[in-house]
């Protein structure tokens, strides 16, 4: 509400020296943004601790033919989920886009949430090629073979909600996931579960967690201004 | 009809099932790997299955031993990739197929590589590798295996069958022509003599053996000693005793100035006669003096979706009362990626044959010539199934004709 009244009081700086149409399509303008703003603001809050699986993957990386041996073992990830609210939400603002890296032959994060509308840039840190793909029906690409110093860095446009699996297609063993979310408000748990979802707008709304392609949980959640609601899932 | 079936077969389990089964496929991939003492030691078993079919012209093209004009050759292959910390790594293969090259056999289980490669330092400027493994030489053995390749048969030089015997030593210029059906030559000759013929490297030649290998900075090098010459054929490949008789050294130099290229030279030199063929040797001749020497050169280019790979090799096999039998073999291979799921590759391939001398003096070439290209289109239903079809045109060789067609159909789900 503070950012409202500010921006509300920086309006009629403008008025005397604009057009009165002009003027109509800037409150107007202004009202709209302030509406965002309030609702990305809002100081509802939503934590807990989500029961996360307990098991994990190893990958083994294929070398038969690659005689030379490179690198030691793959990196472990641990199980994360992303906590979401379900709905429907303005597309995001043009922002830097989030990374997933290839280092050590592996995807890094191995999860990634994003708001449908959101770029994705791909680095390669291995000092070898990669060549990221996906069939799957939310995003199919191929970003071909491409090397470190590789500019502009390769990025793919998430424009479609759905679960995006990334291959490596000269590396079997790599996976990485990216979640494309219909709206903004998400965040990924950390290793134990735990979580915690803040600037949420007020309402009635689906709150969702995803743990893997098979498992989603959602409960409903009614969010209000300044409280911090405590949902766990078991 | 078969052929038909096949493929109106793939197309349905493809697309009915493949976006199905591609989740399904991917946990099964994860319940098939195994790990302990924290990560430390980790396993995965993995594999493919393989639907091809071929049509084909008589003779048939390569190692393709059959009579028929068409031929299926289901395959079921297994890998156990494993590995104790960074230092210690172990593969296997085994598959379940009518025989190494397709032909009309009867199922067989085969263990066709089995190694274990120690890394002593963090570094990768030493590597040691024992067992069963494929040849170091070139660089189609990388790409090898059905779902690396995007043909669905080898190059020239790893299946154009010369006029070489490995059971028994040429006595003459004229046998070994008539080996290689050019002086006289006999209708239906090739459908019994195929069998004893050699290529210039047999696929890529799974011998028994030990090899050290390395990078230093950007240059690596690999160097191994095995039971068998890249010639032999797959039954002599798990003959251990050829590696203390009668060992083969190969190696490989190679160049990578950066991502994009990988140059590299290769040599090899074995004996290329089966211990069988002893009564056969000149006077004085041990298996010794039958030798294969091969040297190679190859490279290969990426970039975006481009994939260009080209080997040339040249071989000369030793015949004591013949002379140096020479032959001249390469390929020029592009692929090319059209969208995420669909490519094609195209390869153009030739050998060409030296000449020896015959009885009366004369000079005569010990092989027919030939080119051959191969046109492949492929599709990748999901990241575990593909279907690839291949269309070859060849002009010279074995057979009574000058052009040949072959086509084959290959289905791989991946898991």
């Amino acid at each position: 509400m503070i950012k409202i009244l500010s921006l509300r009081k920086s309006a009629p700086v403008h008025r005397s020296s604009w057009p009165r149409t002009a003027q109509i399509r800037l409150i107007l303008c202004l009202a709209a943004t302030a509406a965002s703003f309030g609702e990305t603001f809002a100081a509802a809050i939503v934590e807990g601790k989500i029961a996360l699986p307990k098991n994990h993957t190893a990958p083994v990386m294929s070398k038969r033919y690659e005689i030379v041996t490179q690198g030691g073992i793959l990196s472990t990830n641990p199980p994360l989920a992303v906590v979401y609210l379900d709905g429907s939400f303005p597309l995001p603002a043009a922002t830097a886009a989030p990374q997933i890296i290839q280092k050590d032959m592996a995807f890094s994060p191995a999860l990634l949430p994003v708001q449908a509308g959101t770029r994705v840039e791909f680095p390669n840190l291995d000092s070898t090629y990669h060549n990221i793909f996906s069939y799957s029906p939310a995003k199919r690409f191929d970003l071909g073979r491409y090397r470190p110093a590789e500019r502009p860095i390769p990025s793919v446009l998430f424009d479609q909600p759905g679960l995006v699996v990334l291959r490596c297609d000269i590396h079997e063993h790599m996976r990485g996931l990216v979640l494309v979310l219909g709206g903004p408000h998400f965040v990924l748990t950390n290793a134990e579960g735990e979580y915690r979802l803040e600037g949420l707008p007020d309402g009635h709304y689906v709150l969702k967690v995803w743990l893997n392609s098979q498992t989603t949980l959602e409960r409903m959640v009614e969010l209000k201004d300044g409280v911090t609601l405590k949902v766990d899932f078991p | 009809m078969k052929f038909r079936l096949l493929l109106s077969f793939s197309l349905i389990v493809a697309a009915g099932v493949a976006h199905a089964t591609d989740d399904a496929i991917d946990r099964i991939e994860d319940a098939l790997t195994w790990s302990t003492a924290h990560d430390r030691i980790r396993a995965r078993l993995s594999g493919t299955l393989e639907l091809e079919e071929y049509w084909l012209p008589q003779p048939a093209q390569g190692t393709i031993y059959t009579e028929e004009r068409r031929v299926s050759a289901p395959r079921l292959v297994l890998f156990l990739d494993a590995q104790a910390g960074s230092q210690s790594y172990f593969f296997a293969q085994s598959r379940l197929d009518r025989g190494f090259d397709p032909g009309e056999g009867r199922a067989q289980w085969r263990l066709d590589e089995y190694a274990w490669r120690i890394t002593p330092q963090e570094d990768p400027r030493f590597n040691f590798q024992i067992g069963k493994f494929a040849t170091v030489a070139g660089n189609w053995t990388a790409r090898h295996l059905a779902w690396d390749n995007p043909f669905i048969t080898a190059p020239l030089p790893y299946e154009n069958l010369t006029g070489i015997w490995d059971g028994t030593a040429a006595p003459s210029t004229e046998t070994l022509r008539h080996w290689a059906y050019l002086d006289p030559a006999t209708p239906g000759q090739s459908s019994t003599t195929d069998r004893y013929r050699v290529p210039i490297i047999w696929g890529p030649s799974y011998a028994i053996g030990a090899a050290v290998s390395g990078i230093i900075a950007k240059f690596n090098y690999a160097v191994e000693i095995k039971n068998a010459s890249l010639s032999s054929r797959p039954t002599i490949w798990n003959d251990v005793t050829g590696l203390w008789r009668n060992p083969t050294f190969s190696g490989r130099f190679g160049y990578r100035p950066d991502e994009r290229w990988s140059l590299g030279a290769s040599l090899s030199t074995g004996p290329f006669l089966q211990p069988s063929a002893r009564p056969t040797l000149a006077a004085g001749t041990t298996l010794k003096d039958y030798r294969e020497v091969v040297v190679g050169q190859d490279l290969s280019f990426a970039w975006h979706h481009w994939q260009i790979w080209a080997e040339a090799y040249e071989a000369r096999f030793k015949i004591p009362q013949v002379g140096n039998a020479d032959t001249f073999s390469y390929y020029l291979e592009i692929k090319y990626k059209f969208t995420p799921q669909f490519f094609s590759a195209v390869r153009w391939n030739q050998q060409i044959y030296g000449q020896l001398s015959t009885r009366t003096g004369a000079a005569m070439p010990w092989g027919r010539d030939i080119w051959r290209v191969d046109f492949a289109p492929s599709y990748r239903f999901t990241p575990h199934s593909e279907l690839k079809l291949q269309y070859s045109l060849q002009a010279g060789g074995n057979g009574p004709h000058y052009y040949y067609e072959t086509m084959a159909a290959q289905f791989v789900l991946r898991f």
